[in-house]
């Protein structure tokens, strides 16, 4: 009976969404609203981005500046979704040991006590030779990918979010390989979670840092005087690079926090 | 920096939670001090913020400085409506964060700094939403309400809270996804997200704003946001979702979040689509206000049968959203119904947190979850039953509190506007508030004190210094309900000022 509602809602709201296509405008057409405007109201933010991107900050791609600098404000937000999602997994999954309660479980593995510090025990010492040559050698490869892809959003697709992921990829791989504590030895659980807000604070912060220039927030053009850039334009691509940062440390650190909550039921210790 | 005040409230908890974050793991007792810091500076810029709107105007702000063309970065805007819910959620975040203070005997007091974060992201995501004048910002804003919620809640240890916030995240991701479609299809058809930007181009071309695709926004946006307050037939997550959180959560999120959402529903109505969405279509319109009566009726029978404290206030809440909504589709000529809506969501986020905060204190100083362990409760806490007696006044709607205005200007909307149904369903539900709050009292003032009534604790021993820190926030809020309903006037005024008159200016020129 459930099924049964449930699928003549589904076919319901598909119907709706249906009903609007036959006024949609035409796949790729350059002439559509979101491509060109509509009369009467201003000129088309996406013909403004087109036209003025480079102009306004001397990133040559589109997507980075409209996403970090002309629309850096839902970007933030963004940012703090993904702080919030790695905090609320944290506050529902990790399972806290208090000393004490520990002894008297007498559990032979020195696991995390109140202060959150988690063993190293597993992991290293054991035989993993093939998993662990190859983990040597593809871990700092990844890492650096990462860092290119972070550096490298101003003139190509890439940027904090995609190359964070790929950072936080590579702890997992690190995890997976020798046992979540070989990881956790390298990116320790009070490392991540300060990061992961650090992230958001260097976002924040630089967008703070426009407001003593009697700017508005998020506006980078201010900091023109402050990093020494001959005009607001390099000063506003600095500052793009800048929240990319910050993004990408948040990131790298809740996909790791994730993966380490979510594969150990919030233990922190053997898992997998 | 007093140029900055409308980002500085947003800001403000935002930085809070990442310094708590930052440092409160090392020492605990460092979250409470930065989290209330960062929510009075939010309280203090609020007021400033209402302060402009109320004596030079309604008060744009353009995020990264970019103001022209209109629409290419993020616009915040403040006027007579969204400035003052800033200072009640800034009013109401304090309170709750005052009364969940925590002790260090608690047992999960570790992750006590995660409560302070998710709590204080969750008031950044209100405070944006109520502030932004941009339609995907909201989104950006609701995805962090929606998170840190389900967090709240689910932080709770015990199982039923776990359930409850799957059950609130499915409803909740479903509400959301709504919205964002809603609000693909509103740019795809105007190539803008800046709601009034939009606005003037609706009202420039009537060809597209009668096209479908404006029609199925629209209609997704409203199933969005009416998911998101939990209006009637979409409302099963609510009550169990915030009775079953532990109290310092539902102190913030009851009062909060669907009132932010009723007031996301009226910016989109006003804001972007126009109002004549709602006068020149009265066959729909009367089906909303249907359906807000339905939502009333419900709330109401739903409340009449439940024997805990914390489940009845969540089912008042769903009686009091269709109050809202039904009062924005009245449509009525001179907009007191939209008035009243706008002013019941100030007086409900102030009457539903002084009940909420009643109900926490009950329940941690006596045990009191039932309304049977209510009895003689007034022997022994004459304050707390006092602020809940006003709480339960302003709910019934009696003169000179907040409850009271609202449905007078409701009914007088709904009066010029011929739905009487509505006016039933309103003077009906009040009767059963009335029901309710006066069994309740029969029970707290006239029962007997329970004999074990000293040892009766329910395995929370913190009365003494702690139990004023409980107190305190509660008698601020009934003092409130009280205040803001015999000062009702310069509220109605700033409302109707800055908005509706310029509603029906807008209207009439079209």
């Amino acid at each position: 009976m459930q099924k049964l509602f449930a699928t003549i809602a589904v076919i319901i709201t598909g119907a709706i969404l249906l009903n609007a296509v036959e006024d949609f405008p035409r796949f790729g057409d350059p002439h559509s609203p979101p491509n060109s405007g509509v009369s009467g109201g201003s000129v088309s933010s996406s013909v403004h981005y087109l036209q003025n991107t480079y102009l306004d900050t001397r990133v040559p791609n589109v997507v980075t500046a409209v996403l970090a600098d002309y629309r850096g404000y839902d970007t933030l937000f963004e940012t703090a979704v993904i702080l919030t999602a790695g905090i609320a997994v944290f506050a529902i999954l990790r399972v806290v040991r208090r000393k004490d309660e520990e002894e008297s479980t007498g559990s032979e593995e020195k696991a995390c006590s109140g202060e959150f510090s988690t063993s190293d025990s597993d992991g290293e010492g054991r035989h993993r030779v093939v998993v662990g040559t190859a983990c040597r050698v593809v871990v700092p490869l990844a890492q650096l990918f990462g860092f290119y892809i972070i550096a490298h959003g101003h003139p190509s697709p890439g940027g904090g979010f995609q190359g964070g992921v790929v950072l936080g990829t590579s702890f997992i791989l690190l995890a997976l390989a020798g046992g979540l504590g070989s990881a956790l030895g390298r990116l320790r659980e009070d490392m991540y979670l300060r990061l992961a807000c650090l992230g958001v604070f260097i976002y924040a912060g630089i967008g703070l840092l426009s407001l003593f220039f009697r700017r508005n927030f998020l506006d980078y053009g201010a900091l023109s005087g402050l990093l020494q850039t001959g005009g607001e334009e390099m000063a506003r691509s600095h500052g793009i690079f800048g929240v990319e940062l910050g993004v990408a440390m948040t990131v790298t650190s809740v996909m790791f926090a994730l993966f380490a909550n979510l594969s150990t039921r919030g233990e922190l210790k053997g898992g997998l | 920096m007093s140029e900055h005040l409308p980002v500085i409230v947003v800001l403000a908890p935002l930085f809070g939670a990442v310094i708590v974050g930052f440092f409160g793991t090392r020492d605990r007792h460092l979250c409470f001090p930065i989290a209330l810091t960062a929510l009075a500076l939010s309280f203090v810029c609020s007021i400033g913020v209402v302060h402009h709107v109320a004596t030079v105007g309604a008060w744009d702000y353009f995020v990264g400085g970019w103001e022209s063309p209109h629409g290419v970065g993020i616009q915040l805007r403040a006027d007579g409506v969204n400035s003052l819910l800033l200072l009640a959620i800034a009013v109401v975040a304090l309170l709750a964060l005052v009364y969940s203070i925590r002790q260090d005997g608690e047992k999960d007091a570790e992750k006590s700094p995660f409560f302070y974060v998710l709590f204080l992201l969750l008031c950044v995501g209100l405070f944006g939403i109520t502030i932004t004048g941009d339609a995907f910002n909201v989104y950006v804003l609701i995805e962090i309400t929606a998170l840190t919620s389900y967090g709240l809640v689910a932080i709770g240890s015990s199982r039923r809270s776990r359930v409850a916030a799957f059950q609130y995240l499915v409803i909740g991701t479903v509400g959301a996804s709504f919205y964002l479609i809603g609000v693909g299809y509103l740019y795809l058809a105007v190539g803008s997200l800046n709601m009034a930007d939009i606005r003037t181009i609706l009202a420039a071309n009537p060809e597209i704003a009668n096209s479908r695709i404006i029609g199925t926004a629209l209609v997704f946006i409203l199933l969005g946001v009416w998911t998101k307050m939990g209006l009637f037939p979409l409302h099963g997550w609510l009550p169990n979702a915030y009775s079953y959180c532990p109290s310092g959560s539902a102190n913030l999120m009851a009062p909060l979040v669907t009132k932010v959402s009723v007031y996301v529903m009226i910016r989109i109505l006003f804001g972007v689509f126009g109002l004549g969405v709602i006068t020149e279509n009265p066959g729909w319109s009367d089906l909303v206000v249907l359906i807000a009566v339905g939502s009333i009726v419900a709330g109401s029978v739903m409340a009449l049968t439940q024997r805990e404290i914390k489940k009845m206030l969540c089912c008042l809440i769903v009686a009091e959203v269709g109050y809202m909504v039904g009062g924005t589709w009245l449509g009525d000529a001179g907009r007191w119904g939209l008035t009243g809506s706008m002013y019941h969501i100030l007086a409900d986020a102030m009457m539903t947190s002084c009940l909420f905060l009643a109900a926490g204190v009950f329940a941690k100083q006596f045990g009191a979850t039932r309304l049977e362990h209510l009895s003689g409760l007034f022997r022994r806490s004459p304050w707390a039953a006092g602020a809940f007696t006003l709480g339960g006044l302003a709910m019934i709607g009696v003169p000179p509190m907040c409850g009271f205005f609202s449905k007078f200007y409701l009914i007088r909307g709904a009066i010029d506007s011929g739905h009487w149904l509505y006016i039933v369903a309103l003077l009906g539900s009040s009767l059963v508030n009335a029901i309710l709050f006066f069994r309740i009292f029969e029970i707290a003032y006239f029962g007997e004190v329970p004999e074990s009534s000293e040892s009766s604790e329910g395995g929370c021993p913190t009365r003494g210094r702690h139990a004023a820190w409980r107190t305190a926030p509660l008698l601020v809020a009934a003092a409130l309900t009280l205040l803001l309903g015999i000062f009702n006037r310069p509220v109605i005024d700033l409302i109707r000022g800055t908005v509706v008159e310029n509603i029906d200016i807008v209207s009439m020129q079209e």
